[in-house]
């Protein structure tokens, strides 16, 4: 019995080491694909002759590919540590005010501070870690339910503070210009991604994720009742907050640049979570490298599928809901044998 | 066990065909645009060419520009602004969407329109690179979203904005400059110098009427009269033209805001200029003066409420058309003082000497599409 | 109090500072070697106890004593392998083998970033054999019936290791079998050294397993001491308000009611 659950804990590690070298191969294989010189492969001998296509890979395409990567990273597994905490497979990043409150961070900063990227990630990322601060302040306050419940509620709460406030926002930009940046903001798109964009939300996405693989077994612990996992010798107020601020700050940092993309965060848990079942030392792993695949693969048909840029929240969406959709039908409670 | 390894296949195979079908075809064998390395290949070969634009950027040009992309959004104002040059033609390679409403006036007057490369709205670095530009012009509202990554492929970027007239004369200079036809540049600026020049004369000293310019708007369902903001060329051209903008003490946002009737009748305005991009102004104007509710405002009532007019473009906006409106404007609100304004006669000089359209030319292609209080 | 492996000092708690305290000025010593039955009726603070000894809360007056020191000068992955808690019931929303389950009450012993290694397992396995569930080690703890579940909960607290371990209600779920089982269990646990203590509202297993009794009753100050001089016919009537007799059958007392 105890050599079965090993051996089956050894093939999980080799099955994570299979995704790993999955995900490295889709990103070799996405430096060359896109529209230049046409619509598809770019043979990648012409990078020694073509100036142009070489800059176009190093300059924009690079970058933009590790920007999808961390951004499929962070919301997975911040969706995941989420949706572990809360005991609730249906949470998201969403959830507590944090990308409403980055929403309402970068239109803010949009309309009435400079649109430079500097100053619109720094401010979404401010009003990231508002909206989550104040969803826990409130909670706190509440005199109603369990923690779970009052988190979600007051999550609920500061994400239509926040939503209300974009919309006041879009309301009173201007048209021509302003207006048009928020719209592009909303719907979430790499399209304008360069490397110092990427460099200044790198630190914070870095060290999110290092702490959350570090922490990755502490988070089933974590994930039981405070009362639960206090006597099991844990901290659970403090490390849960650690647990979560690992997770939000990271997201508010990718988020700022790439604007508002949904359901990944929602969706990769689950998926990890069939594949390597409920024990986060893998399943967080397998967020982390699942979310990378599929937000490289969602960008790449963003950015080569059409002339235009297809937004990259949309895809997600999209692919997203159709694979919730599919995997909700194939529920099943499994007895394993 | 079989769940999860079918989920997994599931995930590599999804990951995969989206890559895949995002990369439908092997390289085909190269086509006109698909050339060797990018190298300026310029027929006749001149010193580079220092440009400052209207950012601030200092832009060097190795030498002058012979493929030119457009792109951007509110492409047709600057389009139209840059084809007053001859050398645009042959010069610009492809650009972004030049239509508005019905209108696509690029496409009529350049003859090689069809060999450009027309790229989407929201087309990115890469379809721009694609088109192996040697300059990419934009608006400068554009520099966040569009520009920067242009510019980080190392293509040079010039960023215009053609606003307001001293823009205007300023963002000629520089095209100028890249065209390497300074003189066109001031000939066009003088065109415009000219106009404002003369109308100004005309009014100086003349009692300011109260003005009130409205864009009529019912693409939403629900009809809204919107006010422009008191930096826009709309609010400028009444100024110019010898009005005083009621909507001038209003708290205004930043784009166009809407305003009630009841605004509308407070301000009691002298003149009504009606706007409209979509739907025909004469109609729209029509409609109004058979509205009980417009019937009883004092302009209505003493026949000054007017369509704004328009040819392809409505003549209110930013693009090189402001001068018409101008002057349309002026001659409305000071008919006094324009004895014998003959529109048609200022729109056909305008199109000859902006655009080299001849009589004929203009009769056929531009007279038709005349819309508004034209004659 | 001198050889007492936990304490209790005095301690007044209330959830509300604006209504009466639940406890009120509670004092016992827990020694080990020893099983402690706190008994009485619903309501009474059987459950908040526990909580109180586990350091969870804290109480408005008195002191809570483990090993000597007061249990909050404990730091908290000590306090984890000192004392164990085996809840009533707990929700499970995710659906975990009971071995990764029991896996978790190695977290005291871990560093903070420790992951269980090959020994943790063996412990695990261990704790799984000690309460007789080791052949559902692969099963998801959704799948489990109530009784088993609670072993399970017993399982994960033994894999703690603990000196102390506190058990709220532990037979609720169990049919008469497993009853037993861990009635047995827990008279091993005693003889390995281990302080238990236990709230238990059934007259049955307190006779059977416990050494030293605490009773309590609503609005009543708590009363401690031995079991044969505490759980008394007299009291267990006061408690139940049922004509209950003690009988003494084999040299052990059973209670009978009718």
């Amino acid at each position: 019995m105890l050599r079965a659950a090993l051996a089956q804990d050894a093939r999980r590690a080799r099955l994570l080491w299979a995704l790993l070298a999955g995900l490295i191969a889709l990103f070799a294989v996405s430096i060359l694909v896109g529209r230049y010189p046409q619509p598809g492969v770019l043979p990648w001998w012409r990078l020694a002759e073509d100036d142009l296509a070489l800059r176009l890979v190093f300059n924009l395409r690079i970058p933009r590919l590790l920007a999808a990567l961390l951004l499929g990273m962070t919301l997975s597994a911040a969706g995941l540590v989420l949706q572990s905490l809360f005991g609730n497979p249906l949470v998201e990043p969403g959830f507590l005010g944090v990308s409403q409150g980055a929403a309402f961070g970068a239109a803010f900063a949009i309309v009435f501070l400079s649109s430079t990227a500097l100053v619109t990630q720094a401010s979404a990322a401010a009003f990231a870690l508002a909206g989550l601060g104040l969803s826990y302040a409130l909670a706190r306050r509440l005199r109603f339910g369990g923690w779970v419940l009052r988190l979600v509620l007051a999550g609920i709460a500061v994400s239509a503070l926040f939503s209300a406030g974009v919309g006041l926002l879009k309301y009173i930009a201007d048209p021509l210009t302003q207006l048009p940046e928020i719209t592009f903001w909303l719907l979430g798109s790499l399209a304008s991604i360069t490397w110092p964009r990427l460099l200044n939300a790198l630190p914070a996405v870095l060290a999110g994720l290092t702490i959350l693989l570090l922490l990755r077994w502490r988070l089933n612990v974590l994930s039981l009742s405070e009362q639960t996992a206090f006597s099991l010798g844990s901290a659970p107020g403090r490390e849960r907050l650690v647990l979560i601020v690992a997770a939000v700050v990271p997201t508010a940092a990718m988020i700022a640049i790439s604007g508002l993309v949904g359901w990944i965060g929602l969706i990769v848990p689950h998926i990890a979570r069939r594949i390597f079942n409920a024990d986060t030392r893998f399943g967080m792993p397998a967020a982390i490298l699942i979310g990378g695949i599929f937000t490289v693969a969602c960008d790449n048909a963003a950015r080569t599928l059409l002339a235009g840029e297809i937004p990259l929240g949309i895809l997600t969406s999209l692919l997203g809901a159709l694979i919730f959709l599919g995997l909700m039908m194939a529920q099943q409670i499994r007895a394993r044998p | 066990m079989k769940h999860r390894t079918l989920t997994f296949a599931l995930l590599t195979a999804l990951s995969l065909t989206i890559t895949a079908c995002a990369a439908p075809l092997p390289a085909p064998p190269p086509t006109r645009a698909d050339t060797a390395p990018v190298a300026v290949a310029s027929p006749t070969p001149q010193a580079g060419v220092t440009v400052v634009d209207a950012l601030g950027r200092e832009v060097t040009l190795p030498a002058l520009p012979q493929r030119i992309v457009l792109t951007g959004r509110a492409l047709f104002m600057i389009a139209d602004a840059i084809y007053t040059f001859p050398e645009a033609s042959q010069r610009i390679v492809g650009m972004g969407q030049t239509a508005q409403g019905s209108g696509n006036f690029v496409k009529l007057i350049d003859p090689n329109y069809a060999a450009k490369a027309v790229l989407e709205r929201d087309a990115g670095a890469e379809q721009v690179a694609a088109l192996q530009p040697d300059l990419v012009i934009l608006k400068s509202t554009a520099a966040e979203i569009t520009g920067k990554p242009i510019e980080a492929l190392g293509i040079p970027v010039l960023y215009v904005d053609f606003e307001t007239p001293e823009q205007y004369f300023r963002d000629l200079a520089t095209l100028g400059q890249v065209f390497g036809n300074p003189a066109r540049a001031q000939a066009v600026a003088d065109f415009y110098r000219r106009k404002i020049a003369q109308i100004e004369q005309a009014v100086a000293g003349a009692p300011r009427p109260r003005a009130l310019l409205l864009y009529y708007n019912d693409r939403d369902g629900s009809v809204a009269f919107n006010v422009p903001p008191l930096n826009w060329i709309q609010t400028t051209m009444v100024q110019i033209a010898g009005g005083q903008p009621v909507w001038s003490d209003a708290k205004l946002g930043k784009g166009w805001t809407q305003v009630t009737l009841e605004q509308i009748a407070a301000w009691d305005a002298d003149f009504i200029f009606v706007v409209s991009y979509f739907k025909n102004p004469s109609e729209v104007v029509g409609a109004l003066k058979a509205d009980p509710n417009w019937q009883a405002l004092r302009a209505t009532r003493e026949g000054r409420l007017f369509a704004f007019p328009a040819d392809l473009y409505s003549w209110d906006q930013p693009d090189t058309r402001w001068i018409l409106g101008l002057t349309w404007l002026a001659g409305r609100l000071h008919p006094e003082r324009f004895p014998g304004l003959d529109m048609e006669a200022e729109a056909k000089a305008f199109y000859r000497e902006l655009y080299g359209l001849d009589e004929a030319f203009f009769m056929a292609q531009i007279r038709p599409t005349f819309q508004g209080d034209l004659p | 109090m001198s050889d007492a492996v936990l304490c209790f000092d005095a301690v007044t708690f209330g959830y509300r500072r604006d209504h009466p305290p639940i406890l009120r000025e509670v004092s016992f010593a827990l020694h080990a070697g020893r099983v402690l039955a706190v008994v009485g009726p619903n309501g009474a603070g059987k459950t908040t106890l526990l909580a109180i000894a586990l350091g969870w809360l804290r109480p408005w007056r008195g002191e809570v004593w483990l090993n000597g020191r007061p249990i909050r000068t404990y730091p908290r992955d000590a306090r984890g392998r000192w004392l164990a808690i085996v809840p009533q019931s707990e929700h499970t929303p995710f659906d975990y083998t009971v071995l990764e389950y029991v896996l978790m009450g190695r977290a005291p012993h871990l560093p903070p970033l420790g992951i269980p290694g090959p020994e943790d397992y063996r412990i695990a396995m261990r704790a799984l054999e000690q309460v007789g569930i080791a052949a559902l080690a692969d099963h998801a703890v959704p799948t489990l019936s109530g009784g088993e579940r609670q072993l399970m909960l017993l399982a994960r607290a033994l894999a703690q290791q603990p000196k102390v371990l506190l058990l709220d209600e532990p037979t609720a779920h169990l049919d008469l079998h497993n009853k037993v089982r861990l009635i047995e269990i827990v008279r091993a646990l005693r003889a390995q050294g281990l302080a238990v203590m236990m709230t238990n509202h059934e007259p049955e297993v307190v006779l059977a397993v416990a050494d030293d009794v605490l009773l309590m009753a609503a609005g009543q100050p708590a009363l401690s001491g031995p079991a044969e001089q505490v759980f008394t016919e007299a009291a267990l009537r006061r408690i139940y308000q049922l004509p209950i007799r003690l009988v003494e059958i084999d040299g052990r007392r059973h209670a009978i009611w009718t």
